[in-house]
């Protein structure tokens, strides 16, 4: 893997909290999920490596520019596309007018050239039909989509996009990731979601982060292989499962160290992801 | 077509240098009059006129800039600038009306008390109140992508800075105007306003773009409850608005915003805190 983005040792306080406890990490092109609890330190993290907020301690480059200088941050901004976890909006603005605002913070100052550009973005985003209909007008997965063509104006190498499918329905989240995973072809992305499938259907690797640090860096195989001989099957509830709870067919699905005998399942990413957080399970228990 | 776009505009249209608004009515004359086409594809060589059909293009189905825009568009303001100005938030009617009522009570107040000084006392807070309210994560909804954008934080402030300024202290200027019985002072607010904004985005990276214009506008208000509080039954001012008072509001005023440029990459990254 070649790597696009390296981090090391980040850590930010926020009162009395850490909300990143040294937190070292290494992408590469493709698309990398950031799966964790609310709380976790990933909306704090995806702000970091956006140049949102800077770090207590620790550092960082993207695509070799280091936001420490003002110059290196400069043009980190000018490789960047971000969707922030609740994008804002000028409501009175259609789409086209909002991508146009934004591709003019992006230094697209040629009308023409940035026009072309706005125009490329609410294509390749599905938005073409309502690009001149007012924001505060559309759906929110519509409005979703905005904020994504928002950031992908200007073409950027790393695209930061922090929950960008909470709220959408089946076929809006469907269309989503079609376009992430075409931007993924060429570009680092960093998704920041609560929902694993996105993770299996989208990404080529897989962080995950609880009470501020990285539990797990590696593939979404070796995240379900975590689970492996780990998931079994019970009629009644398994007091010894550190997760378990009744599926559609009536019988628990039980999730931790299986007692002898056990119906092993075959697992999921989302076991491995519940038995990465492990002393955090008691809130999935049920 | 009962009109043609002139040689010479088709011409620096060619060249990709034709300015709004005269761009844009070349633009949309051109989609539907063949005979300018004409003479646009004939008069110039061949990269020229892809680039101008590439603009034309561009511009076919770009939506028409609403009225603010247009109108900092006719006052010769860059596209985007205008788009970026569109976007403050507090230069939109409902802010510009409150302040027009603001100032018009406080005139009439004035002609009817016979005196300026509610009319010079809250006449600094507006420009105040107006620069807090255009730039920030409580009044910008888009705050959070335009501080990772690579535009500097700091040049996009004093964008719209400028413009709210300039708007503030248009109307202010126009009320004061309708005090002429009480002469230049009528216009003692004006240094008083300068340094009530320089100083609250001076404070903003220290103190956060609520409380530092909150303290600057707080602490106006005590100096004036001060300034009457020692006023002398002779004087036909507060102390602020006296030719003193003016001379420190001015050295105020000079201070604030040499902090505020020794300060301006503060502008640069976000206050606000999110897990």
């Amino acid at each position: 893997m070649t790597t696009t983005v390296s981090a090391s040792g980040l850590t930010l306080r926020f009162g009395g909290t850490r909300a990143l406890d040294d937190v070292s990490l290494r992408l590469g092109r493709g698309v990398t999920g950031l799966l964790g609890p609310n709380g976790a330190g990933k909306t704090t993290l995806l702000r970091v490596l956006a140049t949102a907020v800077p770090a207590d301690r620790g550092a960082f480059t993207v695509l070799g520019h280091d936001p420490a200088t003002a110059r290196g941050r400069q043009e980190l901004r000018r490789n960047l596309g971000y969707l922030p976890q609740t994008p804002g909006f000028h409501p009175d603005f259609t789409p086209f007018e909002f991508v146009d605002y934004v591709a003019i913070l992006k230094e697209l100052t040629d009308r023409a050239a940035r026009h072309r550009e706005v125009r490329r973005v609410l294509a390749e985003t599905d938005l073409d039909d309502v690009r001149g209909r007012r924001i505060k007008k559309l759906s929110g997965g519509m409005r979703q989509r905005v904020a994504l063509a928002a950031a992908l104006v200007g073409d950027p190498g790393f695209l930061v996009l922090d929950e960008p499918t909470v709220g959408l329905d089946p076929e809006q989240r469907m269309r989503f990731r079609e376009v992430i995973a075409r931007a993924g072809e060429d570009r680092t992305v960093l998704l920041s979601t609560h929902q694993t499938e996105d993770v299996a259907m989208l990404c080529n690797r897989v962080l995950v982060m609880a009470g501020g640090r990285i539990r797990f860096a590696g593939t979404p195989a070796e995240l379900t292989a975590r689970a492996a001989g780990r998931v079994w099957s019970s009629s009644g509830r398994d007091p010894g499962a550190k997760a378990g709870w009744r599926t559609g067919t009536g019988a628990f699905r039980n999730v931790g160290d299986p007692p002898p005998g056990a119906d092993l399942l075959e697992p999921t990413l989302e076991d491995g992801y519940l038995l990465t957080l492990d002393g955090e399970l008691a809130e999935v228990t049920a | 077509m009962s009109w043609h776009v002139a040689e010479e505009d088709l011409r620096a249209y060619a060249r990709g240098e034709l300015q709004p608004p005269l761009l844009w009515s070349a633009d949309t004359h051109l989609a539907g009059c063949a005979e300018c086409r004409a003479v646009l594809a004939s008069a110039w060589e061949p990269g020229a006129l892809e680039t101008a059909w590439a603009r034309l293009d561009a511009e076919l189905d770009a939506p028409r800039p609403r009225p603010f825009e247009r109108l900092l568009l006719r006052l010769g303001v860059p596209d985007h600038t205008a788009r970026l100005l569109a976007a403050t938030p507090v230069l939109r009617r409902s802010w510009l009306t409150a302040v027009v009522l603001v100032l018009a009570m406080s005139v009439l107040t004035a002609r009817a008390g016979h005196s300026t000084t509610l009319f010079l006392a809250l006449t600094p807070l507006l420009p105040l109140a107006g620069v807090a309210l255009s730039y920030g994560p409580v009044a910008d909804p888009t705050y959070e992508m335009t501080v990772v954008s690579p535009l500097h934080g700091f040049r996009l402030l004093m964008i719209r800075t400028v413009a709210v300024l300039t708007a503030a202290l248009a109307l202010t200027g126009l009320a004061g105007l309708a005090l002429p019985g009480f002469g230049l002072g009528a216009f003692a607010w004006l240094l008083p306003a300068l340094a009530l904004t320089a100083t609250g985005l001076a404070l903003t990276p220290r103190l956060g773009p609520v409380a530092a214009p909150a303290l600057a506008g707080g602490g106006w208000v005590v100096l004036l409850l001060l300034a009457e509080a020692a006023r002398n039954p002779g004087d036909h001012a507060l102390a602020p608005f006296t030719a003193a008072g003016q001379g420190v509001a001015a050295g105020v005023a000079a201070l604030a915003a040499g902090l505020l440029f020794l300060t301006r990459d503060r502008f640069d990254q976000s206050t606000g805190g999110v897990r």
